[in-house]
């Protein structure tokens, strides 16, 4: 039974007497606190975070632009022969992995949306490649595409086809690194979708049931406009993360045929850590500047 | 009266924390003004745990000696060396740093800065103890004090080999004894094609993926720039004169490159190389050779069947042959092995180079070095003849240390063309080479094209290192 404020059951509450509350106004009103001793008790508290921030964000980034300002450095690695095959690359390998892996990763949330034992085991099971490490998962992929013993060929040749040097020509060494990443994180973006799609009031569904829709149609006009704002701040989110990716690439084919398949992130490694050229290494990293920050920007609007 | 004594805690708490904030530095420093010195030390983990207990020893011994601190740290190659190069960038060096990857990556490029100290005086020294050849590497030129000097002490040296199996030669119908091994240019690469084809005849099911040849020809690989330099001797190549100036273009140059380029692409394209050696690192044709799909593999050191005797002495003695290069197909001479020397490097911003010079002089005594450097089991061949030697490295019973004796000691010898001029460490790091031959393979350029490409690439980099 519910109790009342009083302590008298709910539905008696009302023929209890009303006692009048005695309301002490006082007479001089509150001091207020001076909005400048506000704002530096603020900063007072958020000092070590401005500092950690200053330091290690922005002291950085003033630091690799002022770096990056002299312009022979852009004419050194243009003139690179890989540097804009590099720039394609990148483009590439950011743009196809991170679309394909977001579409899919849209796709399968249904599925894990629906509340099936069959599909709550199939979850579980689907997370395994996002907790395996990186290094032997790109390791196992290498070797598995081994033209010489690899698996994949091996079962080409027991299915009566022939085997392929897959890391060996440049359009399928990058799409077994495209490949990789959208088997590693496809598990990840599909449970942010997931999450997405349980905070879609259940009341716009039966809506939908009542007037008839079909599931494409509820697809359409319920549960997409619902997700979009998610999932173009997903896509931006994965596609910095992706833009700064070097390990993939690093492991898998190490820039092999002939660096044909590097990325910036991992040109800029070589130039920086390689050969001595942190000049170079930064001109590399200023050049994707533009696109990061422009992601960032909308992100930062999107959030909003 | 509450009130009054906690703010007193307060402020007293406050006043000492601010005096020790003030004085506990200063305290510090006075402290560790009274501790002994210490020496910072940055090593190469060695491939076998002998070697890393040699040279700890050889570290305490040194410390307790000299009543010092050998702060020693052993880290593999591919970490330590972007670990030497961020910390020469950002000034905050070690004392003494040893890298497999310091005579190509490192010494050369920080040699021109003017960021690693001058040791002639430590090269003085041990100057008559020194190979020629090997010494060559410590010899390097210094942009901002406008000089040649010796900016790294040369320890070790690895030179190019071949390792085959001897029962699959065997098997395939030939005598697998390492003198009946032909060595003439085209006999010797046919050997092995024929090797390849008679196994694969002979048992398709069991052979039908082995390789005659395990040569490495990736970009990401060093061994392609080793194996790939190394043959354009035998074509009578050269890319730099001995006073560091570009003369890959030069007809009779670019020509045995355009051969040694079409070499490597024949034999690939031919299929006596695995097809995956386009993309091999530099464990890769270790670990085909260890898994028997290659018969036979060229190797810049003897570490293949030094791996295999530890783990399988029947391999190592019996299984397992050693050989050198064949001849030159220009004039079926044999040509000069390039040799790839290891050196020390004293950081110009240590705080200690005086001890850490001494350092290096008490690791390269006689007696220090032979112990250390034996304990890579004939990885790496000592750049100094007293240590040289020593009964290990002529050990008749041997199948394979005495072969690099003899590779080191009986034959011409010369160092890399980073030795010449630093730029050329540049076009090694970026591997011209092992992208020539990829054109060729996989985007089907001719030989000539590729070879006038990286015969450029190697001209501009040249013309930024003024």
């Amino acid at each position: 039974m519910w109790v009342g404020a009083t302590g008298a059951p709910a539905g008696r509450e009302s023929l209890m007497p009303q006692t009048t509350p005695v309301i002490v106004a006082s007479i001089a009103t509150p001091r207020r606190e001076p909005w400048a001793r506000k704002t530096a008790l603020g900063l007072v508290f958020c000092a070590p975070l401005i500092l950690i921030f200053l330091v290690l964000v922005i002291y950085p980034m003033i630091y690799e632009v002022y770096l990056g300002l002299d312009w022979e450095i852009y004419t050194s690695i243009f003139s690179d022969p890989i540097f804009i095959q590099t720039l394609w690359n990148t483009v590439i390998f950011v743009g196809l992995a991170v679309n394909v892996k977001m579409f899919l990763a849209l796709l399968l949330s249904a599925l894990f949306s629906t509340e099936h034992r069959v599909t709550r085991i199939l979850g579980g099971i689907f997370l395994l490649p996002w907790a395996i490490p990186a290094l032997p998962g790109i390791l196992s992929f290498r070797w598995m595409l081994n033209g010489q013993w690899g698996i994949v060929n091996k079962i080409l040749n027991d299915l009566g086809f022939a085997g392929y040097p897959w890391l060996v020509r440049r359009p399928t060494a990058l799409a077994a690194a495209i490949v990789y990443h959208i088997w590693k994180y496809l598990p990840f973006w599909t449970l942010i979708f997931v999450a997405g799609r349980r905070g879609i009031p259940k009341e716009l569904y039966e809506a939908g049931d009542i007037d008839g829709a079909p599931p494409f149609q509820k697809f359409r006009y319920i549960t997409l406009p619902m997700l979009r704002n998610l999932y173009l701040i997903c896509c931006l989110l994965s596609m910095v993360f992706t833009l700064g990716d070097f390990v993939i690439i690093k492991i898998m084919t190490g820039g092999a045929p002939g660096d044909s398949t590097h990325v910036l992130a991992t040109l800029a490694y070589r130039y920086t850590f390689q050969m001595g050229k942190i000049d170079w290494g930064i001109g590399t990293f200023i050049t994707a500047l533009p696109i990061t920050l422009l992601f960032i920007f909308i992100l930062i609007r999107k959030i909003k | 009266m509450r009130k009054t004594s906690l703010l007193w805690r307060v402020f007293w708490t406050a006043v000492l924390g601010l005096a020790l904030a003030l004085t506990g530095p200063g305290l510090a420093g006075m402290a560790a003004a009274k501790e002994k010195a210490k020496l910072v030390v940055w090593w190469n983990k060695g491939y076998y745990k002998e070697e890393d207990e040699g040279m700890q020893k050889i570290a305490a011994e040194f410390a307790r000696q000299n009543n010092v601190d050998v702060d020693i740290t052993f880290t593999i190659q591919d970490d330590l060396g972007p670990k030497i190069i961020s910390a020469l960038i950002a000034r905050r060096v070690p004392d003494v740093a040893f890298c497999f990857f310091t005579d190509w990556q490192i010494a050369p490029k920080f040699a021109w800065e003017g960021q690693l100290a001058d040791v002639s005086d430590v090269i003085k020294d041990l100057k008559p103890r020194y190979l020629e050849s090997h010494l060559k590497t410590g010899w390097l030129y210094n942009k901002a004090a406008k000089k040649w000097s010796y900016y790294s002490v040369p320890i070790e040296a690895q030179a190019l080999g071949s390792h085959y199996w001897k029962d699959l030669v065997q098997e395939a119908g030939f005598d697998p004894d390492p003198k009946k091994i032909p060595m003439k240019w085209d006999e010797y690469w046919g050997f092995w094609k024929k090797v390849q084809d008679s196994l694969r005849k002979k048992d398709p099911a069991k052979y039908g993926k082995l390789y005659g040849i395990g040569m490495t020809e990736s970009s990401r690989a060093t061994d392609t720039f080793y194996n790939f330099e190394q043959y354009l001797l035998a074509f009578h190549g050269e890319i730099l004169s001995p006073e560091g100036k570009v003369i890959a273009a030069e007809p009779k140059n670019r020509e045995a490159i355009v051969k040694t380029l079409a070499f490597f692409t024949s034999i690939y394209s031919e299929g006596y190389v695995p097809p995956d050696a386009l993309t091999w690192t530099d464990a890769d044709n270790n670990v085909n050779f260890n898994n028997k799909t290659v018969v036979m593999t060229p190797n810049p050191s003897i570490s293949i069947p030094g791996a295999h005797f530890f783990t399988n002495k029947e391999n190592y003695y019996n299984k397992i042959g050693s050989i050198l290069q064949p001849t030159s197909p220009v004039d079926d001479k044999g040509y000069p092995y390039l040799v790839s020397v290891k050196p020390i490097i004293i950081p110009k911003g240590s705080k200690n180079q005086a001890l850490a010079k001494k350092f290096i002089k008490y690791v390269l005594e006689p007696n220090n070095f032979a112990n250390y450097v034996k304990a890579s089991n004939g990885r790496w061949f000592p750049s100094f003849k007293d240590v040289a030697a020593d009964p290990f490295f002529h050990d008749p019973k041997d199948p394979h240390v005495p072969v690099a004796t003899d590779q080191h000691l009986n034959h011409e010898t010369r160092p890399f063309y980073y030795s010449y001029h630093p730029a050329y460490s540049q076009v090694y790091t970026e591997n011209v080479w092992g992208k020539a031959i990829s054109r060729v393979v996989t985007e089907k350029w001719s030989n000539e094209k590729a070879a006038d490409e990286a015969i450029s690439r190697i001209q501009t980099i040249f013309t930024s290192w003024k």
